[in-house]
Parts: structure tokens; sequence; C-alpha cells
């Protein structure tokens, strides 16, 4: 197996008394669609707030590509690659979607205000480049149509897509979704997996996501991580997870009417 | 009764230039205000002390130091953008109202210092005597003026630099907003995680909003400066933000050509009303200028919640 592109170890973050994270490791390997599953509250949004620098982590290592990204902001674990989704979508609802394509471009020098000035004629044609990269990738997500309209129009799970696409525009490496499919109806469902298992065999591109729906767990994710009250209890391909005892009796067991 | 309004002055051309010279500067002012409220969603309350500290340097570096004003206008420039720079390092990491009481305190420790710094500033004496290449200026504009039969209304010369001012600097914004630099900046105003989650540094982009204020507020600190003539504590006081605040929503949020319309119909509100002859004090009288311009405000947001010219569908589709 190739080196891990992912690497958690014993990762460690407490709101007050609670223990949110507790020791967690795990490691994903690259260009694998790995889930993250775990009854509520088991930590699986504040270690993707961990990962991407939404929450300082108290102690523990978190390494992306060889690199220590602990602790570092969001804006800087973005840069090197690793990109993520919400739970709740963060849709910028008074741009454009077009816009919210446009503004995710990682290589536009008149993003900077010195680079409007030392590159006053480069940003214009570069701009008419991401304009049209936006465009394309609207296009493979079925958001063409609504290039112009501003986001906050959009249905929730129209949101979700927009999500998932902007954050393309970044050329990430690896890409951690919240419940991509939460609030999403089936089809929409199905076109979100869909696209997953395409970028991943297209570009390599890395997926870590949080799902409920065991179902779709079981049928899409190379590798499955379990946690449960802050800690990883297992992971493993998705058929040994669903055997092994302890995540029964964490997970499977005490809420097993929701996960057939 | 009331001895009803006596319009007169309306007719004449100094009441319209005096009220277009001061909404003119506080337009300026509040182009800085736009910036940082209307297109970053930084709450600087503290832009009356980036203008005093622009003015101030302006004035000491001609006054005491006799620097030519060609040289000292961009380096009183440089050092209020610097100002802006050493507010925001600290302060832009807070958000909502705690960023608004940080700028509001540096507003006014800035006062203070002009207050109490005697040796620098001239204390509440002021300063004097900044203008002297203004009034050559002025003379020449004034001789060319005459030319078209307007060589007796002084107050031409200053509202064309002001709105020339205006102009240019309206320009730049509007050429700016529409750069990707200010798409990123539209979006930390809509949602700062969002704009982190895509790569983008907030923070960086906040303190360079902040700096470039307060060089729009230096600007109008000049300008200010050469309309009074005289630089003292209370020229620059931090009312100036709050009624900066009110063109701000009267124009409308985001639209830069806004703030010029809120500010002239704010400013003619304020004047016209000077001319409204009741049996009452003086500060009466002022406190019911400031009531009938309370009321406008209410007006607007009744009948227009998005400001004269804000767009409506970004105001209702925010957050």
């Amino acid at each position: 197996m190739a080196d891990p592109i992912f690497v958690v170890r014993a990762l460690v973050k407490s709101f007050g008394g609670l223990r949110a994270v507790d020791e967690a490791s795990f490691d994903v390997s690259p260009a694998s669609i790995t889930a993250l599953i775990g009854p509520n509250g088991a930590g699986k949004t504040t270690l993707f707030n961990l990962a991407t620098g939404f929450i300082k982590p108290d102690r523990g290592s978190i390494e992306f590509d060889g690199e220590s990204i602990f602790g570092r902001p969001p804006f800087a674990v973005a840069r090197l690659g690793m990109m993520r989704t919400f739970q709740i979508t963060k849709a910028l609802t008074a741009m454009t979607v077009l816009e919210n394509m446009m503004l995710a471009a990682d290589d536009q020098p008149g993003e900077r205000i010195l680079g409007l000035v030392t590159h006053p004629f480069s940003w214009v044609p570069k701009e008419r480049a991401v304009r049209e990269r936006a465009m394309e990738l609207l296009e493979r997500f079925g958001l063409v149509a609504l290039a112009d309209a501003y986001a906050g129009i959009l249905s929730g799970g129209q949101r979700k897509l927009l999500e998932f696409a902007r954050l393309l525009m970044a050329k990430p490496r690896m890409v951690l979704l919240d419940e991509p499919l939460a609030g999403v109806n089936a089809v929409l469902g199905q076109q979100i997996l869909a696209h997953m298992h395409a970028l991943r065999s297209e570009q390599s591109l890395t997926f870590l996501f949080i799902e409920h729906d065991m179902e779709v767990v079981m049928n899409n994710a190379d590798r499955v991580i379990v946690m449960a009250l802050g800690r990883v209890i297992a992971s493993g391909l998705p058929d040994e997870v669903r055997r092994d005892q302890a995540v029964i009796d964490a997970y499977l067991g005490a809420h097993g009417e929701n996960v057939a | 009764m009331i001895d009803m309004i006596s319009l007169a002055p309306l007719g004449q051309a100094d009441f319209w230039l005096g009220v277009g010279v001061v909404a003119g500067i506080y337009s300026i002012f509040t182009l800085g205000l736009q910036l940082n409220v209307g297109l970053t969603g930084i709450v600087n309350l503290g832009q009356a002390g980036f203008m005093a500290i622009g003015a101030y340097a302006m004035a000491i570096l001609i006054v005491t130091y006799h620097w030519p004003p060609w040289l000292a206008l961009p380096a009183a420039t440089f050092v209020a953008m610097l100002a802006g720079v050493v507010v925001a390092l600290p302060s832009v990491r807070l958000r909502g109202d705690y960023l608004a009481m940080t700028t509001l305190a540096a507003a006014e420790i800035v006062q203070n210092v002009a207050q109490n710094a005697i040796g620098l500033t001239g204390g509440n004496n002021g300063l004097l005597g900044f203008d002297a290449a203004w009034q050559t200026i002025q003379v020449w504009m004034l001789g060319v003026l005459s030319a078209v039969g307007l060589g007796n209304e002084d107050q031409i010369p200053l509202f064309l630099v002001v709105w020339l001012t205006f102009g240019i600097i309206m320009l730049i914004l509007v050429a700016l907003q529409h750069t990707p630099w200010g798409r990123v900046l539209r979006a930390i105003r809509e949602d700062e995680d969002a704009a982190g989650a895509l790569g983008k540094n907030a923070y960086a982009y906040k303190v360079q909003s902040m700096a470039l204020a307060a060089g729009i507020g230096a600007i109008a600190g000049y300008l200010l400066a050469l309309n009074v003539t005289l630089i003292y504590p209370g020229t620059y006081s931090a009312d100036f933000t709050f009624i900066g605040f009110a063109i701000l929503v009267l124009g409308g949020l985001g639209r830069f050509a806004g703030v010029a319309l809120g500010s002239i119909l704010l400013w003619f509100v304020l004047e016209a009303t000077r001319f409204v002859d009741l049996p009452l004090a003086a500060d009466q009288v002022a406190a019911l200028r400031l009531l009938i311009v309370g009321l406008v405000l209410i007006l607007v947001m009744v009948l227009r919640p998005q400001g004269i010219a804000g767009k409506r569908e970004e105001m209702v589709l925010r957050g």
C-alpha cells in the first residue's frame, strides 16, 4: 500500500471537561474513498474542524502529505491541497453561482492587491481562463443554467453540489466532505457519489467523507473509520468493520435500527 | 406662531456650494467606510481617528518641519495607512461588536493625544498656516473662474477639488471592487469561514482594507482642514464616523456612488433646516435638526431598506 496521504496520531481536543476527540489515530491512503462513521456526538465533525484548522487541537499530530498541519489556519491548510465542505453549506448567498466558483480559483494573481499592480495585464486574461474552467465545472455538476443566479436561491442539494464543485476550482489533492448526502434527494445524492468516484479515478483525488447511511458507506467506501465518544474504535475494509465486535457494541448495537 | 421657513437662502449659490463642499468631504470620508463596512464587513468606528492622524501629520510636516506640500501629502497619507495597519493587526481578528469597540477606542486615543500632546499638535489651540500653497492655488483658480464670471464665488475652487477627488477615489474603488481582490473582500464580508476554507487569508485582506480606508480618511482630512483652515481636536471628533455611518445607510451598503447621494441628502437636510425660523433656543434648534435627520433616516429605511442606491437582492440574500 502507498504511503498514507493523511496521518492523524493521538489527536486530543477537549471542550471544558468533555473530550470531543480523545487520542484519535488513523491513516488515509492516497486516491482512496474513506468513510468516517460513528454515532452522533462521536467527534467526526470536530475531527474535520481540527484537521482543517477551524478549531485548534490540544495535542497530537496531523500530517497531510508528509507535512504537519497541526494548528495551521484554515486558509493555509486549504492552500496545501486539503479542502473541505461543511455540514451546513456555506454558499456565498449574495454572490452569483459563477462568482462563487471563480472566487475559489487558486492561481489568480489579481487576488492580491500587489498582484494588481505588478501583474496589471496578466490577471485579466487569467480571469477569462478562470471563468472558462468555472463554466466547465458547472457544466459537469449540472449547475450551468444557474451560473448567473445568486447562490442564495439554490436549493439545499444544489448548494451541496456548488460547494463540492467550488472547491475543485482550487485543485485540491484531498477533500473532506461533511455529510455530503444529508438533506439531498436520492438522485442528487447518487450524482454526488458518482462525482467522487469519477474524480478519484481521473485525478487520484482522495476523499474522506462523513456519512450516516450504512448502505452508502458499504457500497462506496474503500475503507471505513469508526469513531465513538471521541475515539477511533475501528478502521478497515467495510466488511471487516461491519463484523468488528467493538463497532457492533458501541455503535451498531446501540443504534441498530438506524443502520440497516 | 411659527414664522414660516424663509427659503431665500436655498436660491443662493453660496448655500449650495457650502453644502456641496461639506457633503463632498463627508462623501470621501465615507468611501473609506464603504470599503470597510460595505465591501469587507469590518465595522470600523475609528475612521475619524485616521482622518485626524492624516490631517495632523500633514500639518505638522508642513508647519513644523517645513516640508513642501507635494511631499507632506503622500507622507501623511502613508502615516495614516500605517496607523490603519497598527489598529487592524490586533483588532480585525475580533468579530462584530468587539472590533467596533476597539476601533472606536483607537479614535478616542487619537483625539486625546491631539488634545494633550501640545508640543506636537498645539493642543486645543490647534495648528494654523498649513494651507499657504492652497491659498495660491485658490487665487489662481479664482482668476481663471473670473474669466467666466464666477470670480466672486470663492468656494468654487475647493468645491471642484473636493468633488474631483471624490470622483477619482470612487472610480478607483469601483474598479477594485470588480477585480478578483474585490471578490475576495465580498466573500469575506459574507462568510469569513467559507473564504478561509477556500484558501483566502481573511486576516490579511481585512488589514489591507483598513489601511486603504485610513488613507482615504486622511485625504478627507486634508480637504476638511482646507475648508476650516484650522486643525484642532474638535475638527475630527468621533461623531464624524457616526455621520459617516448614517450616510452609508442612506446611500446603500456596497454601492460607492450611493455614498455621494446619501451625503448630499443628509447635508441638504441638515443645512436647509438652519433656515427654519422657530421660537426656540439655538441648542434646541440644533437638536431639532438632528431629529429631522433621524426622521429622514427612518423614512428611507421604511421605504427603501437597502438605501438609495443599494441592491435589494444582496441585502435579502445575505446571511
